[in-house]
Formats: structure tokens, C-alpha cells, sequence
């Protein structure tokens, strides 16, 4: 029973949440436009938090990807002002988020700086350093490419339902594509592999001849890019770059891979369980807000979710050590 | 974890059943309009005014109000307007540009939700923004300073074009000095506003007392902005200048504008915003808009005041 609830806790915990949205709001809720919705409003986070997982299997985590979203977006921003194409821009911007990634990584991996210590100092650098391509302004109007703007709002087309064009967006598109590469890398190769050796013991990992230090370094390489894409996708949905837009990911990224972890069977994170667990975070905004719950009510509950989740998972597991 | 969640859902949906039966019992259930107001910017003290206001209103109109704050999370606001698009709502209130939430925009109007704005900047998809008259603030000022200097003398100006709201106010101000013969505008200064524009200001006006040593060669600075005023009003006391009569006014009556025009010294005036009128003319237009009329203006401005010794504080 212990066991049970350990593994399938937090899934039927999920399934409830969706049942009960369900109920209190049958026209609206279990919707394919709604879905769509969801999919598209969580599709940042999800990026952010398969990056996350990469470093947390190595039993890292970087704080510093919210403001490296910021940061993304402003510099391809400050590019489209001087007169910079949309893929140039892009691509500088995902250059500036590898970059900033590696320091981490070496940071952390070389110089041996904790995790926690590394990447608050790198958070508020990145976000310095937004705040000065920027003058602290928001940068949005006809500095924006029109082709950017619209890409967060189209899609690829899938027929059409009732009346409506039925259209799965870009951004939900993209996110998956990043997940399938991510799950790739983490489920399906031997560099995946690694790094779960190392999150499971680096020092015997060091042993069997793994390159601990490089892989450790590589990994934050992940969490840099995929939060400059994420902040990319941000600043095309908004159209605008604003030198502190990102802030909200890094907490909610970090949230949806502990939620993760409380469904696999060792407590460890994997790709699919972070998307669950963000699934699980934007479902409840979206469902809260449906049923008009207060947006301050909203936080605790969602805090509160994971603390369960988490705490079930931990007694889980405490019961069966006992055994 | 489980078990509580759905205890939780259940104690919900009996609280909401029990509430909608409460509603249906008294057939008042069709007057129940279900508006969203949704900002990222409640933690602010204008938009707290106005929010509670059109809250206060709306209590009055009989609707239901949902506020959403998305605390400073503007793709937030889209992702919420679509959440509550999807529920049904009745009417949307934002505040923010809506430049930077088009595809929220879209999705309200696609659905049919009528969309007004608080302060937020025209868009064809809002019905109408309830904002204040830029034009209007600029001309008190500077009508006030061309009354009080008899309409003549030299006027420092203190303006900011690059920034649109506030070059509107400007355009103004040159208008009406330019319409008294014996008004010479001495200097248009377009201050740095990079350390807030108080320290920059401060810096141009002593450089143009120095440069205007005569007293009552100065008779009057216009700013399109309080900072700007500040500036100014902490250079003249430091030169000493003072007790010259020259007349410094303001835009926006911010506190620290508040405390020096009421301490009576050269600060005279600066014009305020209602913002608790914003918020109620905004529910008004919302339900004038929900009762089938079409607005002709799709920008509506709530009147503003003069603040000066008398009501300062």
C-alpha cells in the first residue's frame, strides 16, 4: 500500500486535480482549445525545466536560468534595434546563453564553487547585464520584428474543429521538439548515462573512468541554452523584451522537476516526469483562474501541491527503508 | 495526497454549489456579469487605486470581479486573458500596453469578450482605454506659470520627447508660452533620466542660473515631469535663490512633489491624476459597452487637478 502510494501518488494526485477541474467546469476545462492552451502557456517553463533536469541528475541545479532568459531576449532585442536579421539575432542570443551556461559549468565543475554559491552570483550578473543592454527599459513596438512577434501566435495548422481553425502553436511545437532532443540525450545516450552515474556516486563514477569534471561542466551548457530559448520564446510572445521577464522561471522550473522526481521510482529526475510536473503547475493556473480562485489563494495551493507530493514520496520512501 | 486533494475539490464544489444555489434561489444569477481584471502591476500604488475603485463600482453594477495579479509576469497576462476567455467571462480590464499582449487581445476577440483598458495605451482590439489628458495637464501648468509671471519674463523648460506621454505635454507648454508675446523661453532642456532625473536637472538649472546671474532674469520653470521640478527647485535654494519669486511646476503630484509644494517655497504646482476615477469611468465604459452601445471615442479621459499649497497635502 506504502509502496503504492509512493509510486502512483502524485499521478493520481494529477488525475484528481484534472477530475476536479473537470467537474466544476464541464464546458470549458476539458476542452481540445483549452488544451492547446495550456500547452502553449506552459511551453517556456517546459524548456526550462528539461534543461534543469540535465544538471539535476548530475545532482546540480542552476539558479541563474531566469535571468539568462532575460538576458536572451533583451540581446536579440538591442540586435533587432540596430538593424540585426531575425536569425542573426537569434543566434547571437543562443551563443550568449551557451556561454553563459559553460561559466557556470566551470564554475562549478573546475574551480569547484557550490552550485547554490556559483549561480546566485551568475543570476545577478546576467540580470545586470540585461538591465545595462537595455537602460532598464522594456523594448517592444516597431524595434520588434513583426515576423518574431507572430510566430508565438501561429501554429501549425491541423484541420479545423467546428468553426475554428484547428492549429497546434509553434511554441508548443517547439517545446516538444526540445523535449524529444533533451530525452534523446538524457534516456538514450551514453552521455546520459554518465551523468546519471555521476547524480548516483560521482566518486565511483571517477573510479569506472568517467570524466566527471568535463561532463559536469557540459551539462550546464544544456541549462544556459535552454534558458535562452525559453527566453526567446518569451520575448516573441509578449513581442517585447523586458530586462526582468524571466525572473518567474527559474523557481517554477526547479518546482516542476521536484514534482518530477516524486514519480520516478528512485526519486531521480527524468524528462518526462519534469514535463508532468510542469503539466501539473500550469493546470492549476489555468484551472484556478477558470474557477476565479483568488491569484494569491492560487500560489499557496500550488506550493502547498508540491509540498505534498514531495512529502508523500518522502514518507514512501522512509516506510519501505524501514522494511 | 490524494485523498486530501479530492477532499479539497469536494469542500469546493460544495461551497460553489451551495452558492450557486444560493443565486438561483434568488434568480439574481443573469445580473451577475463575470468580469476579469488582470494587471501585472497591482503592487504599484496608482494601479492599487484604480483597481479598487473599478472594484467598488462594479460591487455597485452588481458583477462579479475576479482580480489577477501576474506580479510583473506580462506573458502571464496573455496566458490568464486565454484561461479566462475560455471560462466565459463577460468583460476583460487590462493594464498594461497592449502591444505586448496581442495574442491575448486576439483570443478575447475572437470569442467576442469586450476588452477596456486602465491606462493601458489604444489599440483597435480595446474598446476603450480610461486614461488621463496629457494635452490637459500640460496646459494647467503652463497657464498657471503664464498667469502668475503676468505673462512676461523668461521660462525654463524641462521636457522629454523622446518618450511620447510625456512629449505631448511639452507640445503643449511651447503652445501657450509662445502665445504671450513677452514670454521668452530661455532654454528647452531635455534632461538625463538614467539616475531618476532629479540629479541631472539639479546639474543644467545651476548651469543656467550662472549663466543668468540678474535676479528676475528667471522667472518661471516649466517641467513636463515633477523630477525635472525637483531638480530645479534644489538648484535655485542652492544658489540662494530663492526669494527671486521664481515659479517652478510640475507634472503628476508624485509625494516628494506633494511635500515640497506644500512646504510653500518656489514648487508651486503640479496636476494629479484620478486614478479612483480612472477605475470607476472604467467599469462605467465596460458597462455601457456590455449594454450594447458602440463607443465612438475608443479613448476616454477622466479630468485631472491642480495641486498646489491649498490641497497638497
Amino acid at each position: 500500500m506504502v509502496r503504492f502510494l509512493r509510486h502512483y501518488g502524485t499521478l493520481m494526485g494529477m488525475a484528481a486535480i484534472i477530475v476536479v477541474f473537470w467537474v466544476l467546469l464541464p464546458d470549458t476545462f476539458m476542452t481540445a482549445r483549452n488544451w492547446l492552451n495550456i500547452t502553449q502557456q506552459v511551453s517556456m517553463l517546459t524548456v526550462v525545466a528539461v534543461a534543469m533536469t540535465v544538471v539535476m541528475v548530475v545532482g546540480d541545479f542552476d539558479l541563474s536560468v531566469g535571468s539568462m532568459a532575460s538576458l536572451a531576449g533583451i540581446v536579440a532585442a538591442v540586435l533587432f534595434t540596430l538593424g540585426f536579421s531575425v536569425p542573426a539575432a537569434l543566434a547571437v542570443a543562443l551563443g550568449v546563453g551557451l556561454v553563459g551556461g559553460l561559466v557556470n559549468g566551470v564554475l562549478v565543475s573546475v574551480i569547484g564553487i557550490l552550485p547554490f554559491v556559483a549561480t546566485l552570483a551568475t543570476l545577478t550578473m546576467y540580470s545586470g547585464a540585461a538591465f545595462i543592454l537595455s537602460g532598464g527599459k522594456t523594448i517592444f513596438g516597431r524595434d520588434i520584428p513583426q515576423a518574431f512577434g507572430d510566430f508565438a501566435k501561429s501554429g501549425l495548422p491541423l484541420g479545423s474543429l467546428g468553426d475554428k481553425p484547428f492549429v497546434l502553436p509553434w511554441l508548443t511545437v517547439l517545446a516538444l521538439a526540445l523535449t524529444a532532443v533533451i530525452f534523446v540525450v538524457l534516456e538514450l545516450s551514453t552521455y546520459g548515462r554518465r551523468l546519471y552515474a555521476i547524480g548516483g556516486n560521482a566518486e565511483a563514477a571517477r573510479l569506472a573512468g568517467v570524466r566527471v569534471t568535463f561532463l559536469r561542466l557540459t551539462a550546464y551548457g544544456f541549462t544556459g541554452v535552454g534558458a535562452a530559448v525559453a527566453g526567446l520564446m518569451y520575448a516573441a510572445r509578449v513581442a517585447s523584451a523586458n530586462p526582468t521577464q524571466g525572473e518567474g522561471l527559474m523557481l517554477n522550473a526547479i518546482a516542476a522537476v521536484f514534482l518530477g522526481m516524486t514519480l520516478t521510482r528512485h526519486g531521480q529526475p527524468r524528462v518526462l516526469a519534469s514535463v508532468l510536473g510542469v503539466l501539473v503547475l500550469g493546470i492549476m493556473d489555468n484551472g484556478l483562474t477558470q474557477l476565479q480562485v483568488d491569484s494569491y489563494v492560487r500560489e499557496v495551493l500550488v506550493g502547498l501541491i508540491i509540498l505534498l507530493a514531495v512529502s508523500i514520496s518522502a514518507l514512501g520512501r522512509k516506510a519501505i527503508g524501514r522494511r | 495526497m490524494t485523498y486530501s486533494i479530492t477532499r479539497r475539490g469536494l469542500s469546493r464544489a460544495l461551497v460553489l454549489a451551495a452558492g450557486f444555489a444560493a443565486l438561483g434561489g434568488g434568480a439574481a444569477l443573469a445580473a451577475g456579469e463575470k468580469i476579469a481584471v488582470i494587471t501585472p502591476y497591482l503592487s504599484q500604488p496608482g494601479t492599487q487605486f484604480y483597481v479598487e475603485a473599478f472594484e467598488a463600482r462594479a460591487k455597485e453594477l452588481g458583477w462579479e470581479v475576479n482580480v489577477i495579479d501576474t506580479q510583473g509576469d506580462v506573458a502571464a497576462v496573455i496566458s490568464r486573458i486565454e484561461d479566462v476567455v475560455a471560462q466565459g467571462v463577460n468583460g476583460i480590464v487590462i493594464n498594461v500596453d497592449p502591444a505586448q499582449i496581442g495574442a491575448g487581445l486576439d483570443a478575447a476577440a475572437a470569442a467576442n469578450i469586450p476588452v477596456v483598458g486602465m491606462d493601458a495605451g489604444a489599440d483597435p482590439r480595446i474598446k476603450a482605454n480610461v486614461t488621463s489628458n496629457g494635452y490637459e495637464m500640460a496646459a494647467v501648468t503652463s497657464v498657471y506659470i503664464a498667469n502668475r509671471i503676468g505673462g512676461a519674463g523668461g521660462v525654463v523648460m524641462f521636457t522629454f520627447d523622446a518618450f511620447p506621454p510625456v512629449q505631448v505635454r511639452g507640445v503643449i507648454a511651447d503652445a501657450v508660452f509662445k502665445n504671450y508675446p513677452d514670454i521668452k523661453v530661455l532654454d528647452r532642456i531635455t534632461p538625463d533620466v538614467s539616475d531618476g532625473g532629479i540629479a541631472d536637472s539639479r546639474a543644467k538649472m545651476e548651469a543656467l542660473l550662472a549663466a543668468n546671474p540678474e535676479p528676475g532674469s528667471i522667472k518661471a520653470v516649466w517641467a513636463a515631469w515633477d523630477q525635472p521640478a525637483l531638480g530645479a527647485l534644489q538648484a535655485i535654494e542652492a544658489a540662494g535663490r530663492q526669494n527671486e519669486g521664481i515659479v517652478i511646476t510640475g507634472i503628476d503630484a508624485n509625494p516628494q512633489a506633494r511635500d515640497a509644494i506644500a512646504a510653500g517655497g518656489n514648487f508651486e504646482a503640479s496636476v494629479a491624476q484620478d486614478f479612483k476615477g480612472i477605475g470607476s469611468t472604467a467599469a462605467d465604459t465596460l458597462a455601457r459597452v456590455l449594454g450594447g452601445e458602440v463607443l465612438k471615442a475608443n479613448v476616454i479621459y477622466v479630468p485631472t487637478q491642480l495641486v498646489t499649497s491649498v490641497n497638497a497635502k
